[in-house]
Order: structure tokens, then C-alpha cells, then sequence
């Protein structure tokens, strides 16, 4: 159990600077989710904490005391590679006390403290096997089972499911949830899946370009995202960008009626909107006109991809999953405006 | 129907290849059969001119005699003396050196890796007059030393080439677990690289005993009295003061060549692939 603070933290490789000074508060047995597009810096940061890199500046402290220049194993941390990382030549019960087997506790001590682990993670028949003869999630849970025989202060994941099918991956997210709630344990986890982000995690922490653009739990970031890279990487499908012209105190965009200006949104330069607050107007009058371009069918619920002429992109649709819609098909969109984000030209939502 | 199948032309490639590999084969294995041959038969039979053929009877006094002989006791003794040192000083300074060059780079290190490397690229007999000047400046001649120490050195190129280039295949991950698990470098090259490279290292100590064993121009020139040589330079000592012994000498190239062959059966079931299979990514 500990808390994580990360203070100014900052790498370069040369003269690149990949990190530029993070500050970050984790605390106590939170579940913290890093997300962010390839090369934002998610991984450098996760490894920094492992300390298997270097911090070029700031300080790592965990529970108060600093870690910065600690060695990786006396940081009391546990981390699950993306790659499993097992160890081909070992026994999975020997991949599991591998970590004790160095601290040179006794026989009788492992084999219990393994047969323990296994016993949680439902790994008991396969103590024997060799990892070339377990399944890809067999071998995660070995990779847990590995991490957590130690009782690390804090555990770390580096994309631990990305290797995984899509089916197992659910399986596996649930499991880790299940994971957190029983040992209470801070947990650390990188990912560029959005959908195990949300579900997953207590806080998330947006990485983009070596910063951090917000923290905050899912639902705030999907409904009060700071800026326009979270309002556009949180959410899927995305949100709906509309560039705007501002003319006489009303906003234009190609293919929208001119719409009022809230008070505070005077300096406005683009709108976004969340698939799901468009929905097709009722009557002739609405706030934008297109036509369907394409209908992706999900079952439960189906998004449409609506041409606006003069619009940059097409906008999604958010719709029932019975809907009758076909391509081709003129519509008219109302804004559900309440909720439309209105964005300054530097990307701030106002 | 017969006689609608295409008819297929006749191929020369693979029958000539195949003579070929056939002409080439005999011509590798026919000294070994005269050795062979020799070694069976009595010297009188030999000097008769009778080198290819069968023997009249099957004769083992060469055998006897060569194995009874104290000398080549000596001699054996000597090449072990000599090939298990510095078969182990050369794959284990190659390990050593491989993992720091394929794990733990440092500035220049491929520099330094390609000078290493080049010294295969040096014949011995460039550095042969030197090298027995500076071993009889330090009183080493007509010892063992100066063939032990030669060959670990010697040995070192292709054992740190072989060695890095084996250790750049086991995964940073692995290291990097270890690590965390609280292994020192020193760990996780015995406990977990190492267990890996288990059909480089095969083929490595097969490589450097067979090289060592067979070796004649090192000790030719560092050992002087009998009682230093190694077997190869024995098996020429062998020759009678007024007679070629074909026979005899042709008993020891035979027991002579046994080690190497044990030493590669014993290693050739580690030159398995796949050791790294299911370590990361299924």
C-alpha cells in the first residue's frame, strides 16, 4: 500500500526531450490509468517509476521517501510487461518465486507463499508447466501471479492485454478490477485502449507530447475534458469538431444554421460535439443538414457518419440499432447545445 | 491414359549434384579409411605396399601398443591439461564480453566489439615469433602455459561474436522481469540468459575443444621435451627411429580423434532451437 508522487519528472534522450516535467499525486490503493497516443510518454513514465529508466530531472517519491535513484527491486514495486516477459526455462512455479528464490528465503516458505498465489489466480494444475505450453492468458495471469507474490507496494502494467484476443482481453480487464478490489493495492496501468481506461480506472491521466493535458476520473473527463486533445482521444467514436466563423454575436459553420453565442463562448472558434447529443430532427427545421454516408451496425446501438457539405470531416451519429436509416439519406441534426463544447483558438474549452 | 500424362523431362541438376556430394564424399573420407585400414594391419603387411586393402586378418597390436604406452598417457594428459582450461576461459570471457555488448552498451562498444572481432582476421603466423619471444622473456617455454594462454586468447573472438550475437536474441523483457524481481546483471546472465544459450554454448565448447584438441602448430612451438607434448605432435613423435610406424600411428590418430567425437555427441542434444519459445508473445 503506498502513495506515488511524481514531482517535475522529466527525460531526455539527448537533446529530445520525452518527458517535460510531470506532477502527479497518486494516492493510497488508487487505480490510475495512463493514456495517450503512441510516443506521448506513457511508457517512459511507467518505467521511470519502475525505475528500469533513468529520471534526467524531479523526483519519484513513494510514500514520502524518495526513490528517484533507487535500485528497481528495493522500490518495492511489481510490474506486468506487455510481452508477459516469462521465463521460457522455468517451471511456472519457478517464474512465480523467482523473486523470492533471489531473496533466499527457504524452500517450504516459497513453495507456500506459491501454492497461495497460484491458488488465487486459478493456476494451481499448471505449476508445473512451462510457459511455451500455457495460453496467452495463462500466461498473464502467470505474469500477475509473479508480480503480486511479492506484496509490492505498488504495481505497474504496462498495455498487459494488448497481446490478448478481444474476448480474453474482457475476461482479463475484469479479472484485474477483481484483482484491485481484493488487494486494495495502487496499481499503475498503461494503456492506449480508451475502453479499458474507462472501465478500469479510478483517475486517468491524459499524456500527450511528454505532458500531462488532465486528470481526472473517466466521467470527467468525458463530460468536462480541459482542452480539445481530451475532449477528441476520450470518448469513442469521437467527438464531432465543427470549425466556426464568428459573425455579428452568432456562430457560423458550413452546412449549420447560425447559431447565438452563450455569454462566456464569445471567443469560440470550434464546437465540438459527442455523437450521442446529435440525434435527427423531428420536424423541417434543424441545426445542420447532410446526408448518410455510411451506417456502422452495432447491434444495440448503430453511429452514422453524416456528409456536411463544407464540413472537414464527416460527423457520427450516434442512433437506435434499429434504425431504418440507409446511405444516401438526407437528414436534418439538432445540437443538443447544453452540452456542445465550445473551444478557443489555442484549444481551451471555454 | 498413360500416355496422356506430360511426359516429364529428365532433370541433370539433382543427379549431378548428387555425384558431385557422392565424388566428395569419398574423397573426405578416404584418408580416414586408410587410417582406418592401417591401423589393423601389422607393419610388415603395410610395407608390403598393401594400403588399400583388406587387412588378412584383424590385427589390434597396434592398438595395444599404443594404449600401453606411457608416452601417449602423457600426451593425453598434456592436450586435456591444455583444451579444458582454455575451452572454459575463452566461452566464459566470450559470455562475459557478449552480455555487456548486447545488453549493457556503453559508449564505442560496437567499436570495441568490431576490434575484438577483428582479431579473428589475424594468422598465426604473424604473431608466432613474437609471441614465443615474450613467452621465453618470461621463462614459459617447455611449460603448457603459453598453449593455454594463446588459445584462450585466441578463442576469444568468435566466442564473444558468437556469444553477443546469441544473447541479442533473448529478449530485454526477460532482463528487465529479472530485474525487477531483484536480480543483479550477474543473475540474470546465470539465471536466466545463460539457461537460455544453452545451443550457443554447445556449439561453442564443441567448436573451440575440437579446435584446441587438434591444434599442432601452439604447441609445436611453446613445448620442447617429450614429456610436454600434446597428442597431435605425439602422434608424428611416434614414428620409429628408422621406420614409419603406419600402423601404430594410425591406431593413435584413431583413439586420438575419440574425444572430440565424444564431446560433440555429448553436446549436439543442446543444439536444439525454440528455447526462447513462449517467453514473450504467444
Amino acid at each position: 500500500m503506498a502513495q506515488l508522487q511524481l514531482s517535475d519528472l522529466r527525460k531526455s534522450f539527448g537533446q529530445t526531450d520525452v518527458i517535460r516535467g510531470l506532477n502527479l499525486d497518486i494516492a493510497d490503493g488508487e487505480f490510475v490509468v495512463f493514456v495517450g497516443p503512441s510516443g506521448c510518454g506513457k511508457s517512459t513514465t511507467l518505467r521511470m517509476i519502475a525505475g528500469l529508466e533513468d529520471a534526467s530531472a524531479g523526483a519519484i517519491l513513494l510514500d514520502g521517501a524518495d526513490v528517484t535513484r533507487a535500485r528497481p527491486a528495493d522500490r518495492g514495486i511489481a510490474m506486468v510487461f506487455q510481452s508477459y516477459a516469462l521465463f521460457p526455462h522455468l517451471t511456472v512455479a519457478d517464474n512465480i518465486g523467482f523473486g523470492l528464490q533471489l531473496q533466499k528465503l527457504d524452500r517450504a516458505t516459497i513453495a507456500a507463499r506459491v501454492a497461495d498465489v497460484a491458488e488465487t489466480l486459478h493456476l494451481t494444475p499448471l505449476l508445473g508447466r512451462y510457459p511455451r505450453e500455457l495460453s496467452g492468458g495463462q500466461r498473464q495471469r502467470v505474469a500477475i501471479g509473479r508480480a503480486i507474490i511479492r506484496n509490492p507496494k505498488v504495481f505497474l502494467f504496462d498495455e498487459p492485454l494488448s497481446n490478448l484476443d478481444a474476448a480474453l482481453r474482457v475476461q482479463m480487464r475484469l479479472e484485474i478490477a477483481r484483482l484491485h478490489h481484493r488487494l486494495g493495492a495502487t496499481m499503475v496501468y498503461v494503456t492506449h485502449d480508451q475502453v479499458e481506461a474507462m472501465t478500469l480506472a479510478d483517475r486517468i491521466v491524459v499524456f500527450n507530447d511528454g505532458r500531462i493535458e488532465q486528470v481526472g476520473s473517466p466521467m470527467e473527463l468525458y463530460d468536462h475534458p480541459a482542452n480539445r486533445f481530451v475532449a477528441g482521444f476520450i470518448g469513442a467514436p469521437s467527438m464531432n469538431f465543427l470549425p466556426l466563423r464568428r459573425a455579428e454575436g452568432r456562430a457560423e459553420s458550413p452546412g449549420m444554421a447560425p447559431a447565438p453565442l452563450p455569454p462566456g463562448k464569445e471567443t469560440a472558434t470550434e464546437l465540438g460535439i459527442r455523437p450521442e447529443h446529435l440525434a435527427l430532427a423531428t420536424g423541417t427545421t434543424g441545426d445542420l443538414t447532410g446526408e448518410i454516408e455510411l451506417i456502422e451496425r452495432l447491434g444495440a446501438e448503430t453511429y452514422a457518419y453524416v456528409r456536411v457539405p463544407g464540413q472537414p470531416a464527416d460527423l457520427t451519429l450516434r442512433l437506435p440499432g434499429d434504425t431504418t436509416l440507409r446511405p444516401g439519406t438526407p437528414v436534418t441534426l439538432t445540437i443538443d447545445w447544453p452540452r456542445a463544447r465550445w473551444f478557443s483558438s489555442d484549444g481551451r474549452v471555454l | 491414359m498413360a500416355d496422356t500424362l506430360p511426359r516429364t523431362r529428365f532433370n541433370p541438376w539433382p543427379a549431378t549434384v548428387f555425384t558431385v556430394l557422392c565424388v566428395l564424399a569419398v574423397l573426405f573420407l578416404l584418408p580416414t579409411v586408410g587410417v582406418l585400414l592401417s591401423s589393423i594391419k601389422t607393419t610388415r603387411e603395410i610395407s608390403m605396399g598393401q594400403l588399400w586393402s583388406a587387412p588378412a586378418s584383424l590385427f589390434l597390436g597396434n592398438f595395444t601398443e599404443v594404449l600401453g604406452n606411457p608416452a601417449v598417457h602423457r600426451y593425453f594428459l598434456n592436450t586435456l591439461l591444455v583444451t579444458l582450461p582454455a575451452t572454459a576461459v575463452s566461452i566464459t570471457l566470450g559470455a562475459l564480453a557478449g552480455y555487456v555488448f548486447a545488453k549493457l552498451p556503453f559508449r564505442g562498444s560496437n567499436a570495441l566489439f568490431l576490434v575484438i572481432v577483428a582479431g579473428m582476421f589475424f594468422p598465426p603466423q604473424v604473431i608466432l615469433v613474437p609471441l614465443f619471444r615474450l613467452f621465453n622473456g618470461l621463462g614459459l617455454i617447455d611449460t603448457l602455459w603459453p598453449v593455454i594462454i594463446v588459445h584462450s586468447a585466441l578463442g576469444l573472438p568468435i566466442c564473444v561474436l558468437m556469444m553477443r550475437n546469441f544473447f541479442a536474441t533473448v529478449p530485454n523483457a526477460l532482463r528487465e522481469a529479472a530485474i525487477m524481481e531483484g536480480a543483479s546483471e550477474w543473475q540474470v546472465l546465470t539465471r536466466v540468459v545463460l539457461p537460455l544459450s544453452l545451443p550457443a554454448l554447445a556449439v561453442l565448447a564443441t567448436l573451440q575443444f575440437t579446435w584446441i584438441w587438434n591444434d599442432f602448430l601452439w604447441p609445436l612451438i611453446f613445448t620442447q621435451s617429450d614429456t610436454k607434448r600434446t597428442i597431435m605432435i605425439g602422434i608424428v613423435n611416434l614414428k620409429g627411429q628408422y621406420s614409419v610406424a603406419w600402423g601404430v600411428q594410425g591406431a593413435l590418430s584413431l583413439v586420438a580423434s575419440l574425444p572430440t567425437l565424444l564431446v560433440f555427441l555429448f553436446f549436439q542434444r543442446f543444439f536444439i532451437k525454440g528455447m526462447t519459445m513462449g517467453a514473450v508473445k504467444g
